[in-house]
């Protein structure tokens, strides 16, 4: 929720778009640049409008949005979640042995693999709330411990052979929307209404805004730490059925350390603090987004294979920076207001 | 709030339009694209084969582009950029043999055929055909030229490449099978899979060499860059009472035949696999299909596989070979589109 | 007596040395293979890369920052060090220059980007380090380099006895380390800054300055360690650096530095890689899953964290 200084009330005239942009909430411009970035990559190259490019990239960012949810709820509480990626991969490879070996049928191996993702994610929280150790390396050795245990379970043995119906629901899709961004879309609006609308969201943005006074307001601070972790690691788990209904099958090469860049990514790019406190459902929508079109406009316009992650680190870099000088910009501008 | 929902939305709609009309990028010259899993230098030898089959049958486009890492993640969105580039029919080796079909399935909807190239995606799929390397039949051998450079007798190890790629595990079995066949005068000490990695392989073959040199009379290596991590060990090591037998035809690994530290390898065809793999590329591109009653080749993975073709390297032939796979390559093109496809 | 067992106990390391005796003890029991020169040679070489990966993430950890880029750097000098003795046909020793002072510059960027964006050292790490990997990539296009000069290899498999040549440069380094950190004034102000970064701000030190200059050293070390894995591997891999993340941060937190800054300690972060490559030696040793090594890193980590925490809340020390 953005404070009252902005709003559509106040009296000063507007000076154009770049006052606009400067004086809109940071989604705005993000959004902004997504647009600018869509019409340059497709007048420089009418594929990417193309459905092959369009659905690719919607489902990778249906799945790359989850994730990185599941990164925000724990920046929320002003930690981090270093394990998303371990707690993916488990998960993958839990609904594979739930579907092909133990032959579960699928809404309760869902339900079961869910099960597994907040187990984990538990197991997180309750050692960061008892022994008081920071979250990042709590969670770099989870991080460990989870994808060491599962290796060691699955010997790295993929699980290709899962029913059928898990992977045409992955491929399935409405026109360009596949049906998987629909999931992401559904889990968006049950997180936002969480987190702005329910006492608990309210209790953890607290909680990471300033743990103290949220301790002595009466927040069980160390209770809301198990709890975000728990959704954290269960969102990942969503991540995870997600990605292997769309490959049709459970390996244990996805996910990993793949997920830990784009989880942070996302929501940072889209105005979730890395200090906790606030959050953005939207935010990270965009965020995920503006990632995939980067990528994906690089491939198309053929600018190196090889150089996209070059390119790709740098232009989050100014992405990250363009976000602060605009902040700046608008603290500045409100305080000459005043 | 009003310019953002309504330049949304007009975005959005945008985006809808122009996806729902008819794909215009699919001309009708055809554009071909061989991709690799990943970045090995096994398929280096990829580059120039495609490049002589576009000059020898008139293709007008063959590119070759690699993803940039080892995930399959990465190669299917390179495949699909690929194809809203433009490029209508596909060789690639799959990054998984199965997560690889969804993109297949796709792009057979949108009448581009994929072939597989030096490793199979597994049944049922939409690729037309696997043509690669038996390498069942390849590691048999391989195990058996071992044997017979160590007398018939010894133990020896076995370093596998990546455990994750099904290939691995059929190699696995066909060294216990070529060793099960001495009754006894052979023995399989140990099976080190990943080791087709440098630094990986290089920890793993030296660790193995540090605690049981004394046990091992023979190395079988059945990937490339193990093969070439175990030469270089044993050249370490000045030792060449060891014998091994790798894979693929790595200069060091040819180096080390020359110089008496390696007893052979197993030479792969990854020309003739990129070179007919393009003529038959533009053959399907341009109407045929496959035929239903040719010669298909059964394997664990799928119903319509071709050999690409293997040939033991010593010091013997070492001068030779690389003709001897051209030759078998030419032998094969010119074949191919009577014996495996139905063209109109 | 009692002395030293005070000593002991103060020591965080203290536990792991007991274990690494232990355990190097119980091995040579039941691998008689552990203690042939040659097994040795390969445990010793393979640490040398992995304490100065360790120091390079240290030293970031003294000054209260996390340096994320610790293997995408490395992997960058890496392929720096071998691109210009292979393609452009450098002796040895320029090429090692460079590739160090590669290292540096690409530091500073980091430490400047820190200081000077305010945004938060995480962040800017994270993005370098797609940043340098990218070079890398852009760089090699994965494909490896391979001619390099006989007397790099040299350096890399020398050994006198079972000592390998390469240990030469982590030992140096950890001297210079120990010296900075203990008597140079640039040394204790990091450590100041770490500390307290308000209170150091407030008696003068420029904590911008020391942000800066350390992720300078950083860089340098992990530059430092991409040039140690080449010689180590013969050739320069694309890959290097690519799994140095966790083992950077591993090592100096079990070795008994404090997440929040200001506290290292240089012989506890040497020990703790020991333990690793023990750990490592023995799993091929004993054959067994190498994934077992993952899986009791994070362990470990956990571990140590704990009884860090444990010393810290009950027996005043810290």
């Amino acid at each position: 929720m953005r404070s009252c200084l902005n709003d559509k009330f106040s009296r000063t005239p507007s000076r154009g778009i770049a006052d606009l942009l400067i004086r809109g909430s940071a989604r705005f411009g993000l959004l902004f640049i997504l647009l600018v970035l869509w019409i340059v990559f497709s007048s420089l190259s009418p594929g990417f409008l193309s459905r092959f490019n369009l659905g690719s990239m919607f489902r990778s960012v249906a799945v790359d949005v989850v994730v990185g949810c599941a990164q925000m709820v724990v920046l929320a509480t002003g930690g981090m979640n270093l394990s998303v990626g371990a707690i993916g991969v488990c998960a993958v490879m839990s609904v594979g042995y739930f579907l092909q070996v133990l032959n579960l049928p699928l809404p309760i191996a869902i339900l079961a693999t869910l099960g597994v993702g907040g187990l984990l994610g538990w197991l997180n929280g309750v050692a960061i709330a008892k022994t008081g150790v920071n979250s990042f390396v709590v969670t770099l050795a989870s991080a460990s411990l989870f994808s060491g245990g599962m290796l060691i379970l699955t010997k790295g043995v993929p699980l290709n052979a899962l029913p059928p119906a898990l992977g045409s629901f992955g491929r399935m899709s409405f026109g360009p929307v596949p049906a998987l961004a629909l999931v992401t879309i559904a889990i968006g609006v049950v997180l936002h209404i969480a987190f702005f609308h329910t006492t608990l969201g309210r209790q953890i943005l607290a909680a990471g805004a300033n743990a103290r006074a949220a301790e002595m307001s009466g927040i069980r601070v160390n209770r809301i730490v198990v709890v975000a972790h728990s959704l954290s690691g269960m969102l990942a788990a969503a991540a995870a059925l997600m990605l292997t209904a769309r490959l049709g099958a459970a390996m244990p090469s996805v996910a990993g350390d793949d997920w830990v860049l784009p989880s942070f990514l996302a929501p940072v790019i889209g105005g979730t603090a890395l200090s906790g406190g606030e959050v953005s459902v939207v935010g990270a929508i965009l965020g995920a987004l503006l990632v995939a079109t980067i990528r994906s406009g690089l491939l198309i316009l053929q600018i190196g294979d090889f150089w996209l992650q070059l390119f790709l680190g740098v232009f989050l870099l100014a992405a990250i920076m363009f976000e602060r000088y605009r902040a700046t910009l608008m603290l500045r501008q409100q305080v000459r207001r005043l | 709030m009003r310019y953002s929902i309504a330049r949304d939305t007009l975005a959005t709609a945008f985006g809808f339009a122009v996806a729902f009309l008819p794909a215009q990028s699919f001309a009708s010259g055809n554009k071909i694209a061989l991709v690799p899993g990943g970045p090995h230098p096994y398929f280096a030898g990829w580059v120039q084969a495609e490049q002589d089959a576009a000059k020898d049958f008139g293709i007008s486009s063959a590119e070759y582009k690699v993803p940039t890492e080892w995930k399959l993640q990465a190669q299917t969105e390179l495949l699909e950029s690929l194809a809203a580039q433009g490029v209508n029919a596909f060789g690639f080796f799959p990054g998984d043999p199965v997560g690889i079909n969804s993109t297949l399935e796709e792009f057979k909807s949108n009448n581009i055929p994929a072939i597989a190239i030096a490793g199979c995606t597994q049944d049922p799929t939409d690729a037309e055909f696997c043509f690669a390397t038996d390498v069942y039949q390849a590691a048999y051998m391989g195990t058996k030229a071992l044997i017979q450079s160590m007398g018939g007798k010894g133990a020896i190890v076995h370093l596998a490449g990546l455990l994750v790629d099904p290939n691995t595990n059929l190699r696995e079995k066909a060294v216990e099978k070529a060793v099960s066949e001495t009754n006894g005068a052979v023995t399989l000490l140990q099976t080190i899979g990943d080791t087709d990695d440098q630094e990986k392989g290089d920890q793993k073959v030296n660790a193995l060499l540090a605690s049981k040199k004394d046990q091992v009379g023979g190395i079988i290596a059945t990937a490339y860059i193990s093969s070439v991590v175990a030469t270089k060990a044993l050249r370490n090591l000045g030792d060449k009472r060891i014998k091994l037998v790798g894979i693929d035809d790595d200069k060091i690994v040819l180096d080390g035949i020359h110089d008496g530290f390696v007893a052979g390898t197993v030479a792969q065809n990854p020309y003739g696999q990129a070179y007919v793999g393009t003529y038959s590329l533009d053959l399907l591109a341009s109407g045929c299909s496959v035929k239903p009653g040719a010669p298909w080749i059964t394997t664990p993975q799928t119903a319509h596989f071709i050999d690409s073709g293997t040939v033991l390297v010593t010091l013997s032939n070492i001068d030779a070979y690389k003709e001897e796979l051209k030759a078998l390559s030419h032998k094969m093109q010119k074949t191919f589109k009577d014996t495996y496809l139905a063209c109109k | 007596m009692n002395k030293m067992f005070e000593f002991a106990i103060r020591r965080q390391w203290s536990g792991i040395l007991a274990v690494i005796i232990a355990g190097a003890i119980g091995l040579s029991i039941v691998t008689p293979a552990f203690l042939t020169s040659f097994n040795w040679f390969v445990m010793l070489r393979s640490v040398c890369v992995s304490i100065l990966v360790a120091f390079s993430q240290m030293v970031m950890l003294g000054v209260g920052q996390m340096n994320l880029s610790v293997g995408a750097l490395g992997g960058l000098a890496a392929i720096i060090v071998g691109g210009l003795m292979d393609a452009w046909g450098w002796p040895a020793l320029p090429a090692i220059a460079f590739a160090l002072m590669v290292g540096g510059v690409a530091g500073f960027i980091n430490g400047w980007l820190t200081v000077r964006t305010g945004i938060n050292g995480f962040i800017v790490t994270l993005a370098t380090a797609s940043a340098f990997a990218g070079i890398n990539l852009g760089i090699t296009k994965a494909v490896p380099f391979y001619n390099l000069p006989s007397n790099f290899l040299a350096f890399g498999n020398g050994k006198i006895g079972f000592f390998p040549i390469l240990l030469v440069v982590p030992v140096i380094v950890t001297f210079f380390l120990a010296v900075f950190f203990s008597r140079s004034v640039e040394g204790r102000y990091l450590l100041a800054v770490g500390g307290n970064s308000t209170s150091a701000e407030l008696s003068g030190i420029s904590v911008s300055r020391a942000i800066v200059i350390s992720h300078v050293i950083s860089g340098l070390l992990a530059a430092a360690a991409g040039v140690l894995a080449v010689a180590q591997l013969g050739s320069a891999q694309p890959t290097i650096g690519a799994d140095w993340l966790v083992i950077s941060f591993a090592a100096p937190i079990i070795g008994g530095a404090s997440l929040s800054g200001g506290s290292i300690s240089i012989v506890g972060t040497v020990i703790a890689v020991l333990l690793v490559g023990l750990i490592q030696n023995a799993m091929v040793l004993l054959a067994v899953d190498p994934y077992w090594v993952t899986f009791l890193l994070g362990a470990l980590i956990l571990v140590a964290v704990w009884i860090n925490r444990y010393r810290a809340v009950h027996l005043d020390v810290d």
